[in-house]
This record gives C-alpha cells, structure tokens and sequence, in this order.
C-alpha cells in the first residue's frame, strides 16, 4: 500500500509532484532541527509531568500556615494566599489543563475532519460545508464561549464542549483543501471504480492522505484550547473544584494577589507558555520537514543574499 | 463574470452572516439556562412582580414570536432596549464602540509595522540566526497569556516607572488639545498588550508566503529580466506575499473586537469585549443580541475591507 | 506579456475605487471617535482637589429605588440623602430626620431637617418623603426600599417637617428599616415618570437634581462618573464638601485598582480589599488602610425538605464539622469574628448574647451523631448520604472556605458536593430552593426582629432552612411587635436560642471589612458595611487632601 499512499504525503496546495517522501525522511529532517527536536522533548515532558503528578508532589492542601511567601527553600514556586504549595498546584493544575487541552482537540478534530473528508467526497455537500465553516468562523469565539459557560454553569465538560465547538471549523477548513487535492486524484477515481463503498475509499485513501495536515491541526488546536480554558477560567468560569493553571491565575487574581506575588502569575502562565510554545514550533518543524518546497526554496536563498 | 454579480454574491454573503450571528446568540440565550428577571430584580420578588418584568422585555411570548418581533425590530434600525440600564442598546455600544476601533486600530497598525519588516527580514535571511530569532519571538507572541503580560507591562511602566497610566481610556479633568495626548498615553499598554499578542501570527505568515513567494517562477523570470534582488524582494515578491498576510489580518480584526476582552479586564477599558462580558454576567438579553450583531458586522466589514486591498495587492485579480 | 508589466497593471478607475471606499471607511470610522469634552474653567489649588475612587462594577442604574449593584449605591448614595444612618453598634443615627417614632403601634413618625435643600434651589420638605413612600408603595420598583414596606399603608405630611406614617399592623422596626434602607427622591423630578419602577433617571432633561454633598454632573459609560459638589451641605462641618469633584473609576480587575492606588491615579479603593492583601497594603508606604465594622454575617443553612436534613442528629453533626477557627484565621486572615453561631452577632451591643457559643469543631463527636442517628459508614470510612452545598463562584470568600468544609466534613465522615455556581444561577437555585447546603452571607442583618421574620418564618423570602417552628414563630411576630426594647432583646435571645440549639442557621462569622486609600486624604468618617464604609456621603464630604 506504501506505493499507494506516499505520493500524496508530498502534495499541498497546487505544487507539482515531487519525488516521493517517506515517513523516515520527514522524521530525519524533523530529527536534525533544534527547533522541532527541543520542543518535543518538552511536549513529552509535560505530558510526563500530567500522568505521573502523584508521584512529582503531594496533591495541593485545602490550605497552609504559610499564607503568600515568596519562592524559597521551603516552597520552590512559593504559596498562594491560602497557604497552598504552588509547585504542587502547577503540578497537578497540568493534568486538568492537558486534558481540556486534549479531549477538546480532539472532539474538534474528529468533526472537523469528519465534516471536511464527507464535504470533499460528496461534492453536493461540498457548498453547505464551505458556507456553514465560514459562518461559524464569523461568530466572535471569545463572547460566545463567555456566554455559554456562563449560563450553563462552569464545569470541565462545559468547558472542553466549549471550545470544541468553537474548534472545529479552523480544522474543516484546513483539513478540507487537502481533501479536496486528494478526490481530485486520478487514482481516486480508479478506486471509485473498483468499489462502489465510498468509506473503503474514505478511510483506506483520503483519510489517511490528510492525516499529515490533521496531525498538524491536533498540535495547534491543543494549545489554543489551553489559552481559551485558561481565559475562561481568569474571568472565574472554569471549574472551582479542580486544579487548573487557569485555576491558580484566577484565585490570583480574585485575591488581588497578582499585583504583588509575582510566583502566582509567573509559574502558570510559564506552564501555558511552555505548552503552547512547544507545540507550535513542533507543528512548524513538522511541517517544514515534510514540505518540498521548502527544500527548494532553500536552494534559493544563496542566489538572492548573495546579491546583498 | 459581471462586477453586479460578484458584488451581489458578496452581500448575499454577509447578510447570510449577520443572520446566522444574531440568530445564534437569540437561541443560546434563550434556550441556555438563566432567567433574566432574577438578574433585574431582587431574588424576593413576587411571581407577579417576575411576570411583569418578563412581560415588559417581551420574554414571556412564545420563541417563535419574540424571534420575529425581534428581526423586524432589527430590519427598522432598532436594537431594542437595555435591560439593566433602560436606555436603548445603541446608546450603549455607541459609547463603547469607538474605544474598541481605537484600540483594535492602533494594535493592527502596530501589528502590520513591525510584522512586515520582520517578516522581510527572516525571509531574506532564511536559516540564518536571525530568522530563528524572528520564528521563536514570532512563536512566542502566541503562545503567551494576555493578562499576565498585561499586569506585568502596567506594574513595569505604571508602577515602577510610572511613565504610562494604569487604566482607563482617559484622565477625567483633561481637555481640548491635551486630551487627544492623554488618549494616546492610555492607549499605549493594551495596544502593546494586544499586538504582542497578535504579531507572532503576522510575522509568520508574512515570512513563509515571502519564502514560498520568493521561490516562485516569476521571481526566478524578474530576475532573469535583469531585475536586481532587493528589487524583486520588496517590489513583486512581498506584494504577492501580503495576500494571505491581509486575509489573516482581515480574520485577526473579527478576532480582536470582541476577543479582547481579557486585555480591557486588566487595563479597564470599556470597550466592546468587557461591555459583553458584563452583559452576560447581567444576562441583559438585548445588549448581548446587539453586541453579537455588531461583532459580526464587523467581521464582514473587515471581509469587504480586505477583499478590497486584495484586490489592489493582486495583479491577478481583474474587475473590469 | 511579460511578468513585471503584468504586475505593474492596474486599471486607473479600480484603484481610484478602492481608494474611494477605504477613505469612505475611514471617514465612517473617525465620525464613531470620541470626541474631546469641552474645556472646562478648572483653577488649580488643594481647595479643588479630585477625590478619585476605584470601583469594581460599572454604575448601571441611577435610580436609588431600584438600582441594585453596589456602584449605583454609592453613587445615588451621595445624592439622595436616607432619613436614618448607622452607627458600629448597629443602632440607627439621625440623618435627614432628627427624631422618629410611633405615636401608636399603627401609626410612625419622622421630624426631619430643614436645611436639606435639592441642587436646582428647591428646598428639600416632608413632600418629598411622603411622596416617595408612597409612590414606592404604588409602583412596586424591585429593590430593597420596596421589601421594607409590606406593613406601610401609606405617608401623610403634617407640616413642612413631619411625616406620618400609617402601618398595616403593629411593626416596631419598620420606622427605622424604612430611615435606614430607603432614598428619598425628589418629587418634582421623579413625577415626570409615569412609573418610578421603570424611570432610569439618566439626567437627560437637566442633569441630575440631589441633596447630596455631590451631583452627578458628568458620565463616560463604563469608564468614569464624575460629581461635583454642592454650594453647602448640612451634614459637614463648616457646610461646605472638602473635594472639589469625586470620580468613580471603574477597574473591573482588582489588581488594576491596586496598582492605581499605589501609582496614585486613584485615591480610594471603594470595595473591600481582599483579606489576603490588608496586611501588605497597610505596609505600603502612601498607603491607608481603614477599618469598617461589618454589620452581617456569612452562614450555611441546611435545607430541611431534604429527609436526611430534617434529622436535628445530622445537623448537628454538620455544625461540628466545620472548622469554624481554621476559615476565620486562614480565609479571612483573623478579620472576621465568631458569633457563637447565633443571628445576634456581638457587634449589635443590645442584642448580643454571650451565653449562646460556638459550635465546637469536633469530627469524631460528628461521626457519633451520625451513627446516633443510624448511618453506618461505609468501607472508606464515609457515610451514606451526599449533601449538595450551592455557593457563588463571584463572592471570592465565600468560594474560599467552601472547599475547607467539604474537606472537614469528608473528616467525620460527611460528603459534600460542591457546586459553584454564578451569581445569577445562584440566585435562581435559591429561589427555588434546590440544594441541600446553602453557603452565602448578608451584608447588613442591623435589625433582628426584621431579619428573623424573613429568615425564619415559614414563607420568609430568606427562609433558606426552610424551617417552620411554631415556638420560634410566636418570639419572632411578638418581638416585630412590641415596643419594649428590653423584652423585645429578650425575645430575640429567646428566638437565637432556639435557631442555636436546632441549628436552623449555621452562623459563622461576621466579618470586618478592610478599605485602602491614599495616606494624602484624610478626614474619612468609616461606617458600617461596604455599603457604607468610608464613602458615605458624610465621609466624602469631610475628606480633605493634604499636601
């Protein structure tokens, strides 16, 4: 099947084929570029750190005697101002926040690709599934997630429901143009003629011609969904009852605390930062180590500065 | 293809998106748990008391009803009245509005002046240091949160140093001339806030469209034509790159106007984004309905707007 | 056709087009700008200071009969005076009335000042006091004001400065509920509407008309709202209202409003600082911080139309649950103060009963009572039954020491579901009593008899316990009637007792509250509560800026 499937790894948007990249090839390049191989590293670290929280730090206290002390000896990220250990609240605090971050992308990714393949392949659809994207697209994300959380109540599920719904249509859209370029395919149509099963055809070639693009689209739709939870949960709709980073920004913040104890601020925010740094630069490394063009392109730097 | 056409296809279109918007956020809101009487009014009042509130907004007809009575308020121009503050819905966005597009204005200014020379920068100088700088502050911008870089940028400038304001749009007791100054200095910190924010993707995206641009065959032909480098850089393979760069501004714009309302929190400015988020916190039905319709105008405003530069930016594109 | 003439071509007509649209946008988008205020004749001078006071929450009604968030309290504060003030033992203060009382058990009275007059020169008199009430009765605007007058029939003005009033039934507090909680309007303003329930008296026709030390002259929606004072002010020393203007400025983050107090961009902090941040503000040099006593209290009820909360056994196991010392010194940082679990906290002097204590923190005793009452725990040392404990996520207190009961209570045995909620969702499970905890607090509670009739009386609005004890009943409706202020103290006692023994209220502390200001104003007079604290209208008007 691999003489099959590795031509169209290589096809984006409208370029002329070119020779044929295997897997192997895209994972040494990726290899060889700090910017992609560092921020994996972290990506997995964080991961590590969610699964094995029990095992980093004790779960964080209702409370402390030690109320709003700076980072020390005692407590490496300091106290809160109830007295709780900050490292462990962070600790913890990435468990919720990775699962948001994942049962949320992933949610967006399976509509979103779902919605995109059906859209590519049954061309009568192909209309309602472009104008339904961009009319969700238009809807102001933001205030509308404020406004669901808010009269549905904060809880993990309204918040993972929430930006899942407003995920997806980013990932129909890219998903789609790939799609499109894939059931355009000559080979496509030979198999429509060997079987009448449009899903054989589905999930044997097209799915798995866009899985490059969805993989890129799971890394970038998993840190958004981060930044959105943890936004929702600075302006107090978040879930109470579970650790979050969003969580310790958010009692920092009603406490009026975040003027002052700079540990509360710094430590989650750098979390979130991580997070979200790591896997945009692993999608981009991805991206670049699977992309031809880019190779070309290359070549070409040497004619242009060198006119400088 | 006829200009009426295109032109009547684009309307079509954003009638269609306005539609969608103001019918969204009418079913969230009344579908969605939340009883807008009990925000009006204390939580001891009588049913008869509740009744009549609910009877005065027009909430207690059927859905149906209330959604028609709506549009053909909205087709006449009127937005309905303010729950909480009794006074009409244009009059409460109107005073929010212009601080909005000031500060969405200045930080995509702010945004495109500094994105594009940085873009240029990291293309022309692709796999050098320099551009792995350029990508990693590019990246960087994105992945921060915005009020932690906001309460950190006022207790730097407006504490410590005390060269910027903290807070609010303007000084009460400035006027004439000074004002427009005291303005500026109060715009100063959200805009940097929300441009950092929002530059990383900017400079991005002018970098690899410049790159994939600068790869292209009429490149390689300019300059077979005898055309110098730098020409060829900044004169057609940038004008050709900025393509997708002002669609991504065009979407960066929907974004902000009402995205921003973490950035408006921390600096209280009374803009749009924080006027939603206390509507919602009142449950005042009519300004969210308002606020959303004008979200979405936006967004189509900043469609037209950027379908236009496209038009002036692309060679390719004919309206004759 | 060669490339670069292909790039270089644009018809003349398209781009003048284009150009034409962007400058029309343009244009569209510099008419929408705010513009400048007008110049305005301000001299300089410590005579025309700005007092500027941070708030958190946007001013949002300016009518004082039905406005109900605390920023358009503070500000219809300052221009519709209150017949009655407050004093720290809870004891009501003369204000625009000198003396009030009954005549007969059915009919009140209140003297009031004359030297009160409105902003546009009329004189302030008894009409307008009548005509408020009565109109307030008539029109019904959802507020506070309204809940105060279901034994009010209606007011009568006997002479330019006496007001009577005629009661429905005996009610030996409504005279000063009434002084206390309601504004008095002026009538020749608010008649223009045809309901004041719906009037937002938003100074379209003529500004604003107050008798306040201050009149709102000046509003940027969301930002800033700016009064001017008056000429003379009765209730200041020397007539005539220290600053020049006093500005509220909205930040709706907290941590903006503290770093603007420390940059001096505002002066005053108008809500209660958080309890965490007293100590650090009060060691911030430019700095104040001023103490307000409070005048409520924070409780949890237990709903007793649940079976397993009707059980007096489980109650009371509840209430040893808790570790009452914990939340005061960790949550509240020792600013709040035990009321031995009883509605009569020591702060009212009259009423407070030392012989009513605490309930101790005692988890094992819990765990007994509740296998008195026959649960049996289960293998993970919990018993069977899980309460469902309500609070609001926007009260960040209350949101604190929430999880710290949970957690004690899972000690004995207890569990606890807890369930945040936001404010309005709150309000609304409240109402309809679906929860089996209610977790909340009342800022002023200044009038037991009044309160008790709403808490703890079957049908109360506030009865959360929903507790129908026909003992507590007839102390609660003796004492609203009787004018013996020492039996009615002991009826009160009586009643508290009772509430204490059956734990139909879990009193836990009255907190004191914290206010932080610039150390360069001083001459603020605190009162009780934040309602009041050091932005009251007498407050605002004796502070002064040195230097």
């Amino acid at each position: 099947m691999s003489a099959v499937t590795t031509p169209v790894a290589a096809l984006d948007a409208a370029v002329p084929q070119a020779p044929a990249r295997p897997a192997s090839a895209t994972w040494r390049r990726f290899r060889r570029e700090p910017l992609g191989i560092v921020p994996l590293a972290l990506l997995v670290g964080l991961a590590l750190v969610a699964l094995l929280a029990p095992l980093l730090s004790a779960a964080p206290a209702s409370y402390g005697p030690d109320v709003l002390v700076a980072p020390g000896s005692g407590h490496w990220f300091g106290t809160d101002s109830l007295g709780r250990d900050v490292l462990a609240e962070v600790v913890w605090g990435s468990r919720q926040s990775l699962l948001v971050a994942v049962a949320a992308s992933a949610i967006a990714i399976a509509v979103g690709t779902a919605v995109a393949v059906v859209g590519a392949y049954v061309k009568r659809l192909d209309t309602l599934v472009n104008v339904v994207v961009d009319l969700v697209l238009a809807l102001p994300v933001l205030p509308l997630m404020i406004l669901v959380a808010a009269l549905v109540g904060p809880s993990t599920t309204t918040i993972i429901a929430v930006v899942a719904a407003f995920s997806w249509p980013e990932v129909t859209r890219i998903v789609r143009s790939q799609a499109l370029t894939v059931v355009g395919l000559p080979y496509v149509d030979a198999a429509r003629l060997m079987t009448s099963s449009p899903w054989w055809i589905i999930t044997r070639h097209v799915l798995p011609a866009v899985t490059p693009v969805v993989v890129v689209s799971v890394v970038v739709t998993a840190s958004r969904a981060v930044l959105s939870a943890a936004g929702l949960a600075f302006l107090g709709l978040g879930d109470p009852n579970t650790w979050s980073w969003g969580r310790i920004l958010y009692e920092a913040q009603q406490s009026g605390a975040m003027s002052s104890a700079w540990w509360l601020t710094l430590f989650p925010s750098l979390a979130i930062f991580l997070l979200v740094l790591s896997a945009t630069l692993v999608s981009t490394a991805y991206n670049d180590a699977r992309n031809p063009r880019a190779r070309r392109s290359r070549t070409r730097r040497s004619t242009i500065g060198a006119g400088r | 293809m006829p200009v009426a056409w295109l032109v009547g296809r684009k309307l079509v279109r954003a009638l269609l998106t306005l539609w969608f918007a103001v019918t969204v956020t009418f079913l969230l809101l009344r579908l969605l748990p939340g009883d807008p009487a009990l925000a009006l009014a204390s939580p001891n009042m009588t049913a008869e008391t509740r009744a009549s509130i609910l009877a005065s907004y027009g909430l207690d007809k059927p859905l149906v009803v209330q959604y028609g009575l709506y549009l053909g308020q909205l087709v006449q121009g009127n937005l309905g009245t303010s729950f909480t503050q009794s006074i009409p819905v244009t009059q409460v966005l109107g005073a929010r509005l212009p601080w909005t597009l000031l500060l969405t204005g200045a930080s995509l200014v702010l945004t495109v002046v500094l994105g594009i020379p940085l873009g240029v920068l990291a293309a022309s100088r692709r796999g050098g240091v320099l551009d792995r700088l350029v990508q990693v502050v590019g990246v960087t911008g994105q992945s921060v949160f915005v009020p932690s870089v906001a309460v950190l940028l006022l207790f730097a400038f407006g504490v410590r140093l005390g060269w910027l304001p903290i807070g609010g749009a303007y000084d009460t007791g400035v006027y004439g001339v000074a004002w427009y100054g005291d303005v500026a200095r109060h715009l100063v910190l959200p805009a940097l806030s929300l441009t950092l924010v929002q530059l990383g993707a900017y400079v991005l995206t002018v970098r690899s469209t410049l790159i994939d641009a600068l790869g292209q065959d009429y490149t390689t032909l300019a300059q077979a034509n005898g055309l110098s480098p730098r020409r060829v850089l900044w004169k057609h393979a940038l004008r050709n790159a900025l393509l997708p760069a002002t669609t991504l501004i065009g979407l960066q714009l929907g974004f902000l106007v009402g995205g921003a309302v973490l950035t408006e929190t921390v600096f209280a400015y009374p803009g749009v984004g924080r006027g939603i988020y206390e509507a919602v916190t009142q449950l005042d039905y009519a300004v969210l309905q308002g606020a959303f319709l004008l979200l979405a105008a936006t967004v189509v405003v900043a469609n037209m707007v950027t379908d236009v530069v496209y038009g002036l930016l692309d060679p390719r594109v004919s309206t004759r | 056709m060669s490339p670069t003439t292909r790039l270089a071509g644009l018809s003349r007509r398209t781009r003048l087009l284009a150009l034409a649209a962007t400058g029309a946008l343009l244009a569209a988008t510099a008419a929408c700008a705010p513009q400048a205020p007008p110049a305005s004749d301000a001299s300089g001078g410590t005579d025309d200071a700005t007092l500027t006071i941070a708030t958190t929450t946007d001013v949002v009604n300016y009518n004082p009969l039905v406005g109900n968030s605390r920023s358009d309290y503070w500000v219809t504060n300052l221009m519709y005076p209150h017949l009655l003030g407050i004093d720290d033992q809870g004891k009501k203060t003369p204000s625009l009335a000198k003396a009030w009382g009954y005549t007969t058990p059915t009919k009140a009275y209140y003297d009031i000042r004359d030297d009160f007059t409105w902003s546009d020169g009329q004189k302030l008199t008894a009409d307008d006091v009548a005509w408020t009430l009565n109109t307030v009765k008539k029109d019904k605007p959802s507020g506070t004001f309204y809940g105060q007058l279901s034994n009010f029939t209606s007011a009568k003005v006997v002479s330019p400065t006496r007001v009577e009033l005629d009661l429905s039934k005996p009610d030996s507090s409504i005279v000063e509920e009434i002084g206390f909680w309601g504004n008095i309007v002026p009538e020749h303003v608010f008649s223009r509407a045809s309901s004041v329930a719906t009037f937002p008296n938003d100074g379209k026709d003529g500004g604003w008309i107050g008798a306040g030390p201050y009149t709102l002259t000046k509003v940027q929606v969301g930002q800033s709202y700016t009064l001017d004072r008056v000429a003379s002010y009765p209730l200041v020393e020397g007539g005539k209202p220290g600053a020049a203007h006093v500005v509220f400025r909205v930040f709706p983050d907290v941590n903006t409003e503290i770093l603007a107090l420390q940059s001096g961009e505002v002066d005053v902090i108008a809500n209660a600082l958080p309890p965490a941040q007293v100590d650090t503000l009060a060691k911030t040099s430019g700095v104040t911080v001023a103490k307000a006593a409070g005048l409520g209290y924070a409780h949890l009820t237990y709903n007793m139309k649940n079976p397993d909360l009707a059980r007096l056994e489980v109650r009371q196991a509840l209430s040893q649950a808790v570790d009452y010392g914990t939340i005061r010194n960790v949550v509240l940082r020792d600013q709040a103060v035990s009321t031995g679990s009883s509605p009569l906290m020591p702060v009212l002097t009259d009423y407070y009963d030392p012989k009513i204590s605490e309930y101790a923190f005692d988890p094992s005793a819990a765990r007994s009572l509740m296998e008195k009452a026959g649960y049996t725990a289960d293998s993970s040392g919990m018993f069977p039954p899980t309460f469902r404990m309500i609070y609001s996520l926007q009260d960040s207190v209350t949101a604190q020491w929430a999880t710290l009961v949970k957690d004690s209570s899972a000690k004995a045995g207890i569990k606890i579901e807890l369930q945040g909620l936001e404010r309005n969702t709150y309000l609304a499970k409240t109402a309809k009593g679906d929860f089996d905890i209610y977790a909340g607090n009342f800022a002023i509670m200044d009038d037991p008899a009044t309160n008790m009739t709403l808490t703890y009386l079957p049908g109360g609005v506030i009865n959360y316990s929903y507790v129908d004890d026909e003992q507590l009943n007839t102390l609660i409706q003796k004492a609203t009637v009787t004018q013996d202020q020492a039996e009615k103290v002991a009826l009160m006692q009586q009643a508290a007792t009772i509430v204490h023994e059956n734990v139909y209220d879990n009193v836990m502390y009255t907190q004191n509250l914290a206010f932080a200001h610039s150390s360069r104003w001083t001459g603020f007079v605190s009162q009780p509560s934040e309602l009041l604290s050091i932005v009251n209208p007498e407050s605002l008007a004796s502070a002064r800026k040195t230097g």
